[in-house]
């Protein structure tokens, strides 16, 4: 009875935001049409939100097979680990749509407003499709149509040359990375005979090393392209920042993670892990990427640009996280392994609901002031106390700090470096506790990163008449917000409730793990923490007696004004200066006349962050790609005769080839 | 009876951290062959200001009423990991030191917002360089605390200074010289103290701390004020447990801990002799200084996790 009624309830899920949703928003026009619709998105998240509870915190499982309709076999399922991304999706889509309510009401008009819910619409559709699918065929599409369809959301805003010239670099490299997955699904396909999850699973054992070696470090490239991993992120950077505010929030907070999903599937599902080479590599990719992220993120004062650095960031970190319990599982350690695993889900989820919620923000921001450019706000927190409340919630998430959900889960991964030293192994016995030193360091930065954004846009004097006129977000905008600042502050106090189930969850991916000790202890002592500290707070802050305003101490001037505080560029100067090396800065001063030095008319300083090794890695590879592109036209003569020859020269290998293979 | 004990500890680190703050300054006086405040005068300062008009910019929000008493409470918090004369605190075995460090990063971070929201350029100048120092801080705090825990192979704080108690004196290996090295160096750098930063500047060039405190007055400022004592105290305490715990009542009794009291008055008072000493014999290091210092410190807490391998095998 339960089976039939999730069945339902999935198909249900399915159809409305494959079908009738996106049908509705383009047959009718009318108001009421469009309102219905968007009800059927949103119920149909919530309803599809109970499905994955079920089978995430219940024992259910669900098959859906559709091979009959479909020309390769398609079949969708929901395991623990399908479960948990789909509780994920629903659970940001939930409020990122009843955000985009008055966001798209606000910037779109009637005509644009229908597509876009029907993008959006189809866009959750594919998602899910990728994290449910029990087969390739089924994989694949929901990928290749998730990639297109963002390009859509993206060029829904506008088409000037430089979005298009963006949106051609996310797909270029997309469909780089979607071919190395397409090769790593390949590879299997000899021993398996087929592309059903299930036969992969069971076929994987007899598959030689060096093939095993081949599937992962394809699986690799091909999701760390969408995952962001540096020097593979060369998009994100592009793609999410133009995106609309509720569309940047699915793509950081979604999309990225059907990539650690894709490569959790492959790693752990599918490999079963391998020599503990494979976890060093993505231990590096990680590390790499953490840091990197952080310190050009920091540099930025595009509110938008610098989320888009820190969802690298977060990708390092969940990285840190897989790579650790790839080590374990090389090393034999089934316990600290699932504890490196939990922690990596953890901060996925975490970062899902921060980020979408950051990127809701910045949509709230650029709702009130028309600008996310951090240079040009400021003071918004008295303007707009529910959005600055429930950013400050995402930015201390963010930064991973104690009472918040980015602690669980950066505790986790702290713990698991620091179970590095009990493996017998004297390199995981250094190189894993250094790593501490490492996602410290991360943590630091992205603390810095977050006082200055939070402190900059909300906090102080407004910098321009914008940001002095601002107003609260409508309701709906409060209202996701709200939500998602819940989840972030639920998950930060009761960690408990999710990391229950994810230890069963790697008990199934990891066989032999039991439930880590570190879970247990992490539930119980955070809410005494939170008892002390909040207790403290609130003692202190009822035993103060009334204050009085009193203008800020202006060094003896009479009136301070917004351009005495500091700004972002300022604050960010000293880490800049410190990590010149990282940013390489190309800096330009014109003075004008130029015979007259010290006197100047007009002065121009530009100062362009080089990005000298994205150069030097790609120059080559698009170089390479561009002779073989002209060598090719040779053979593109316009001559009938020759295109007749190339025909029948195919037809002659391809009766050889036949010939010889019998 | 240990959590009469746990939260007799933790009102020994918060009450006496004024006190603690006094002596400090008392030593530098002499050293620098001057009378001196009283020792207590600390005490009198935080009674003055809390009888004091709280003075609010007009553009501040709740970010920054709040800033001061988020950042006592976090620094209570932090009390409660630290043991004084018990191998134990109220939360020393349930948690381990990433609480710790990390609890005390949540003030810092609250405290850094309300510098900015005060609008001035102050506030912005001392979060700035606040954030530079606390971010290149962090790595060796945490990399001197897993070296120790490491060998130890407990990461809860009581856990960790029981296994020094049962050592000898004599068995200290490299792996404590080096983790020693880079905790006191970061000490130095997280209270705000010489070389890193001047606790009693008030010139623009070079505060970090009181810049951003200063638009801080009355309860506000004496919350900041003894909130900056207990976390020197326990920092130091922190230090005592971890590498000189020797003296530390073992077991429940009146004249065990009533003799590891007066021990740790010895070993506190040490400490803040040889703070002094630093304070008054080092000058301030330039602000692009900072990072060379931590960087040592950082390198140094490195070496001692990487010799762990060494020392335990």
């Amino acid at each position: 009875m339960q089976v039939v009624s999730i069945q339902v309830a999935f198909g249900f899920l399915l159809a409305s935001l494959g079908l009738l949703a996106p049908l509705v928003l383009i047959a009718s026009r009318t108001k009421r049409a469009r309102a219905f619709a968007i009800t059927l998105i949103v119920g149909s998240n919530v309803v599809g939100w109970f499905v994955a509870a079920l089978c995430f915190w219940g024992e259910s499982k669900l098959a859906l097979t559709f091979s009959g309709f479909t020309p390769f076999p398609f079949a969708l399922g929901l395991d623990r680990l399908s479960a948990f991304f789909l509780l994920l999706i629903c659970t940001v889509a939930v409020p990122v749509a009843i955000f985009a309510v008055s966001y798209f009401d606000k910037h779109y008009g009637e005509q644009r407003r229908n597509w876009i819910w029907a993008f959006f619409s189809l866009f959750l559709l594919s998602m899910i499709t990728v994290v449910t699918a029990s087969t390739g065929f089924a994989f694949l599409v929901g990928w290749e149509l998730m990639t297109l369809l963002s390009a859509g959301l993206i060029l829904m805003e506008g088409d000037s040359a430089e979005r298009r010239h963006n949106v051609f670099i996310y797909l270029l490299m997309m469909h780089a990375g979607a071919a190395a997955v397409v090769a790593s699904f390949f590879l299997f396909l000899p021993y398996s005979h087929s592309l059903d999850f299930a036969g992969i699973r069971a076929a994987s054992p007899v598959v030689p090393a060096g093939i095993r070696v081949l599937i992962f470090l394809l699986a690799f490239v091909g999701f760390g392209t969408k995952a962001g991993i540096i020097p593979l992120h060369l998009w994100l950077p592009r793609a999410h920042p133009i995106a609309p505010s509720p569309a940047s929030a699915l793509m950081s907070g979604v999309m990225l993670k059907t990539a650690v999903y894709g490569f959790v599937r492959f790693a752990f599902d599918f490999l079963g892990g391998g020599p503990s080479w494979f976890g060093y590599v993505v231990l590096v990719a990680g590390a790499v990427s953490g840091l990197l992220g952080v310190l050009y993120a920091i540099a930025e004062h595009d509110l938008k640009r610098l989320l888009a650095y820190h969802s690298v960031e977060n990708i390092g970190i969940i990285y840190l996280g897989l790579g650790t319990s790839l080590v374990f599982l090389a090393n034999h350690a089934p316990v600290l392994a699932a504890l490196a695993l939990i922690a990596a889900l953890l901060h996925t989820l975490n970062h899902a609901l921060f980020k979408s919620l950051l990127f809701l923000g910045a949509g709230a921001i650029s709702n009130a002031t028309h600008t996310v450019d951090l240079e040009e706000l400021g003071g918004l927190q008295r303007r707009m106390p529910v959005t600055g409340t429930a950013f400050l919630i995402a930015c201390c998430s963010i930064v991973g700090l104690p009472l918040f959900n980015g602690f669980i889960s950066e505790w986790l991964t702290f713990r698991s470096f620091l179970a590095g030293s009990v493996l017998l192994n004297t390199k995981a016995q250094i190189v894993l506790p250094l790593m501490v030193g490492v996602l410290a360091l991360i943590g630091g930065l992205a603390a810095a990163c977050f006082v200055k954004v939070f402190g900059v846009a909300f906090l102080g004097r407004p910098r321009s008449s914008e940001a002095e006129h601002a107003v609260e977000a409508p309701l709906l905008m409060r209202g996701g917000m709200t939500m998602l600042a819940a989840a972030c502050l639920l998950i930060g106090i009761l960690p408990g409730v999710l990391l229950r189930p994810l230890a069963s969850l790697t008990q199934v991916l990891i066989p032999g793990a039991g439930v880590p000790d570190e879970t247990v202890s992490i539930a119980r002592i955070i809410p005494w923490i939170a008892a002390i500290i909040l207790g403290v707070t609130a003692i202190t802050a009822l035993t103060t007696r009334v204050q009085r305003m009193a203008p800020t101490w202006g060094c003896g001037l009479s009136q301070l004004t917004s351009r005495m505080q500091y700004t972002s560029t300022a604050f960010s100067k000293p880490i800049r200066f410190v990590f010149s090396s990282v940013y390489k800065p190309d800096r330009k001063l014109d003075k004008l006349p130029t015979d007259k030095p010290y006197f100047p008319v007009s002065i121009s300083y530009r100062s362009v962050r080089t990005t000298s090794y994205e150069k030097a890695l790609y120059r080559p590879f698009v170089d390479l790609i561009v002779s073989a592109a002209h060598q090719l036209r040779r053979l593109q003569t316009g001559n009938i005769q020759v295109y007749l020859l190339y025909i029948f020269l195919t037809l002659v290998a391809l009766l050889t080839f036949l010939r010889f293979q019998r | 009876m240990t959590t009469v004990i746990n939260v007799l500890q933790a009102l020994i680190l918060v009450l006496g951290a004024p006190l603690v703050s006094g002596i400090v300054s008392k030593i530098k006086a002499w050293i620098q062959r001057r009378q001196g405040a009283s020792i207590w005068r600390p005490y009198i300062e935080i009674a003055k200001l809390f009888r004091k008009e709280d003075l609010v910019p007009p553009s501040a929000s709740w970010v920054f009423r709040f800033a001061p008493k988020v950042l006592f409470g976090t620094t209570i918090c932090a009390v409660a990991f630290v043991p004084v004369v018990h191998p134990s605190a109220l939360l020393a075995s349930r948690g381990d030191f990433f609480f710790l460090v990390y609890v005390l990063a949540l003030g810092r971070f609250f405290l850094s917002l309300g510098a900015l929201d005060g609008g001035s350029a102050f506030g912005g100048m001392g979060a700035s360089r606040e954030a530079l120092v606390s971010t290149l801080a962090e790595a060796p705090f945490l990399l001197g605390l897993v070296a120790i825990s490491i060998l130890a192979a407990h990461a809860d704080i009581a856990g960790m200074v029981m296994w020094t108690l049962q050592r000898n004196v004599f068995d200290i290996s490299a792996v404590h010289i080096l983790a020693f090295t880079s905790l006191a160096m970061v000490v130095l750098a997280e209270t705000g103290r010489m070389p890193v930063d001047n606790p009693t500047t008030h010139l623009e060039l070079t505060m970090i701390h009181e810049g951003m405190v200063l638009e801080y007055s009355g309860p506000s400022l004496a919350l900041v004020e003894w909130a900056s004592a207990v976390k020197l105290h326990a920092l130091l305490a922190l230090l005592i447990s971890l590498f000189g715990p020797w003296g530390m009542a073992s077991t429940v009794s009146v004249w065990g801990t009533g003799a590891a009291l007066l021990l740790y008055l010895a070993k506190v008072t040490v400490l803040m002799i040889l703070l002094a000493l630093v304070e008054s014999v080092v000058a301030k290091l330039r602000m692009y200084l900072v990072p060379d210092f931590l960087g040592v410190a950082a390198a140094v807490s490195a070496l001692a996790v990487i010799f762990t391998t060494l020392v335990k095998g």
